[in-house]
C-alpha cells in the first residue's frame, strides 16, 4: 500500500514549517469552536433550549413513534430494492439480448425510468393513476416509484458487471457444451454480482433517501412521522434534528457497509 | 398526441418557464456545489487535523442526508432560530451542500488516480505543496471525474424535483405537472410531457459530458 497523497506532500516539513501548521491548526480548531459557540448562542436567543421543544424526547412513546417510522422507512425501502434487483435482471437480461425487439423496449424504459425524477414518479401514482382508475394504497404510492427508478439504475449496474466478467470465461463455458441461459446464470452472472455487490449496497443509500418522500403519499414513514410530532409539539428544529440524525446514521452505515465490501476479498 | 398538443396550447408557456427554471436551478447549484467540493478537496489535503475532521464529516453528512429532509430543515426549522432565507435560495442552497459533498468525494477517488511518484517528483524540484496541489495534482485528478461528475450533473438536475415541495414562486417542471394533475385530467400528457423534458435535458447533459471526457482524458 502506498502512501496516501497527503502524506507525501506534506511530510518532512522544516521546523519552521511544522511551527506553522501547528499554529494555523490551532488558530482554526479555535475559530471552529467560535463557531459552535455562536450557533449556541444562536439557539439560547432563539429559544430553542426550552424544555418544552426537548422534554419529549425522553419520553418512551416518542422513540416508539420515531421508531415506528424508521420501521416503515425500511419496509418500503426493502421492497423498493427487491423490486429494483428483479426488475433491474429482467432490463438486463432484454437489454443484453439479441433480438432487437426486445432489446429497444428494455433500453427506452431504462433511460426513461433513469431519466425522470423519482419524485415526478410519485406524484403520478398519487394523482394521475388515480384518475384513470387506479388506485394504490400509499405504500405503493411510494414503494413502486422508488424501486422503478432504482430498477434502472440497478440494470446498468449488473450490465457493468456482466461486462466486467472477462469473455474467456463465456467463451469457456459455451465450448463446454452449456447453452446460452446457462452461461448467463451460471458462469457470468454470479460473477458479475461479485463485482457489484459494493455499488449494490451503496444504491440502497438512495432508495432510503427516496422514501424520504413518503410524506407526499402521507405513508407512514420516518419524515411523516415527524411532521405528526412536530404538529403535536410544535417543536420544529429538535425534531427535525433528531430525524436528520437518524437518517445519516442509517446511510452512512449503509455506505461503510458498501466502502468495506468494496474492499479486494483476499 | 391529440391531449399532448391540447395541454401545449394551453400551458405551453407554462412548460417553457419550468424547463428554464429546472435549468436555472440546476446550473446555479452545480456552478457552486462544484467551486465549494473543490475547496472542501483542497481543505482536506491540508496538514490541518481540525480542518480534516470537520471537512470529512461535513462530506458524510451531506452525502448521506436525504436532500428533500436538508430542504425541508433549511426552509421550515430555520426560521425558528432566525435565520430567514427565501424559498429559492433554500433549493439552491440544500443542493449546493449535497452536491458539493458529492464532488469532494468524486475528486479524492480522482486525487488517489494521481500517482505518488508525480508529487515525490515535484517536491523533490523544490516546489512548494499548494503549487503542486494546483498545477499537479487538481488538473489530473479533475480530467479524471468527468464521468461521474457528469452523473452528478444529472441527478442534480433531477433533483431539483425537490423544489416542489416549497411554495417557490415560480413552478418548476415537478411542481407544474402535480399542479396541472390536481386541476383538471390532463395529468397523463403533462407528466408525458415533463418527462420528455427531463430526459432531453439528461440526454444532452450526457452527451456534454461524454464529448468533455472523450476530450480530456489521460489515457493510461
Amino acid at each position: 500500500m502506498s502512501r496516501a497523497l497527503e502524506d507525501i506532500l506534506f511530510d518532512d516539513l522544516g521546523s519552521r514549517a511544522q511551527a506553522i501548521t501547528r499554529a494555523v491548526s490551532v488558530t482554526v480548531a479555535a475559530t471552529l469552536l467560535v463557531l459552535a459557540a455562536g450557533i449556541v448562542v444562536r439557539f439560547h436567543a432563539a429559544g430553542q433550549f426550552e424544555g418544552r421543544l426537548w422534554e419529549f424526547f425522553a419520553w418512551k412513546t416518542t422513540w416508539a413513534f420515531l421508531g415506528k417510522g424508521l420501521l416503515g422507512t425500511l419496509a418500503s425501502a426493502a421492497a423498493a430494492a427487491v423490486i429494483a434487483l428483479v426488475l433491474g435482471l429482467v432490463l438486463l437480461v432484454g437489454r443484453l439480448s439479441r433480438l432487437r425487439i426486445v432489446r429497444w423496449p428494455a433500453v427506452a424504459v431504462i433511460e426513461f425510468l433513469r431519466g425522470v425524477p423519482t419524485l415526478l414518479l410519485i406524484y403520478v401514482c398519487f394523482l394521475v393513476l388515480p384518475s384513470i382508475g387506479i388506485k394504490l394504497s400509499a405504500y405503493w404510492m411510494l414503494t413502486l416509484p422508488v424501486g422503478l427508478s432504482c430498477a434502472a439504475v440497478v440494470a446498468e449496474v449488473y450490465r457493468a458487471g456482466v461486462l466486467a466478467v472477462p469473455r474467456g470465461q463465456t467463451a469457456a463455458a459455451r465450448a463446454l457444451g452449456l447453452n446460452e441461459a446457462r452461461v448467463f446464470a451460471h458462469v457470468v452472472f454470479p460473477q458479475a454480482l461479485r463485482y457489484i455487490v459494493p455499488a449494490l449496497v451503496a444504491q440502497l443509500v438512495i432508495v432510503v433517501k427516496d422514501t424520504t418522500f413518503g410524506y407526499v403519499v402521507t405513508y407512514g414513514e420516518l419524515m411523516q412521522n415527524a411532521k405528526v410530532l412536530i404538529a403535536n409539539y410544535r417543536s420544529l428544529v429538535p425534531v427535525y434534528l433528531a430525524v436528520a440524525v437518524l437518517y445519516c446514521l442509517v446511510n452512512y452505515a449503509l455506505s461503510r457497509a458498501s466502502r468495506r465490501l468494496g474492499r479486494p476479498m483476499h | 398526441m391529440g391531449s399532448v398538443l391540447r395541454l401545449l396550447a394551453d400551458h405551453g408557456p407554462a412548460f417553457g418557464q419550468a424547463l428554464l427554471l429546472t435549468w436555472k436551478l440546476t446550473a446555479l447549484s452545480f456552478a457552486a456545489g462544484f467551486a465549494l467540493g473543490v475547496i472542501v478537496t483542497v481543505a482536506r489535503l491540508l496538514p490541518l487535523r481540525p480542518l480534516r475532521f470537520v471537512l470529512t464529516a461535513y462530506v458524510e453528512v451531506f452525502r448521506n442526508i436525504p436532500s428533500v429532509a436538508l430542504l425541508i430543515f433549511i426552509v421550515f426549522a430555520l426560521p425558528d432560530l432566525q435565520v430567514v432565507i427565501d424559498y429559492e435560495p433554500s433549493v439552491i442552497l440544500t443542493l449546493v451542500l449535497v452536491c458539493s459533498a458529492f464532488t469532494a468525494d468524486y475528486l479524492r477517488t480522482g486525487i488517489n488516480t494521481v500517482a505518488g511518484g508525480q508529487v515525490e517528483a515535484a517536491r523533490s524540484l523544490g516546489m512548494r505543496p499548494l503549487v503542486i496541489i494546483t498545477s499537479i495534482v487538481l488538473p489530473q485528478a479533475l480530467r479524471s471525474v468527468v464521468q461521474p461528475m457528469t452523473s452528478l450533473l444529472i441527478a442534480l438536475m433531477l433533483s431539483t424535483s425537490l423544489a416542489s415541495q416549497v411554495p417557490l414562486p415560480g413552478r418548476e417542471l415537478t411542481a407544474l405537472v402535480a399542479r396541472i394533475a390536481n386541476d383538471s385530467a390532463a395529468g397523463v400528457s403533462a407528466f408525458a410531457v415533463a418527462a420528455a423534458m427531463y430526459l432531453v435535458s439528461g440526454l444532452l447533459i450526457a452527451w456534454a459530458g461524454a464529448t468533455l471526457d472523450k476530450k480530456v482524458r489521460i489515457l493510461r
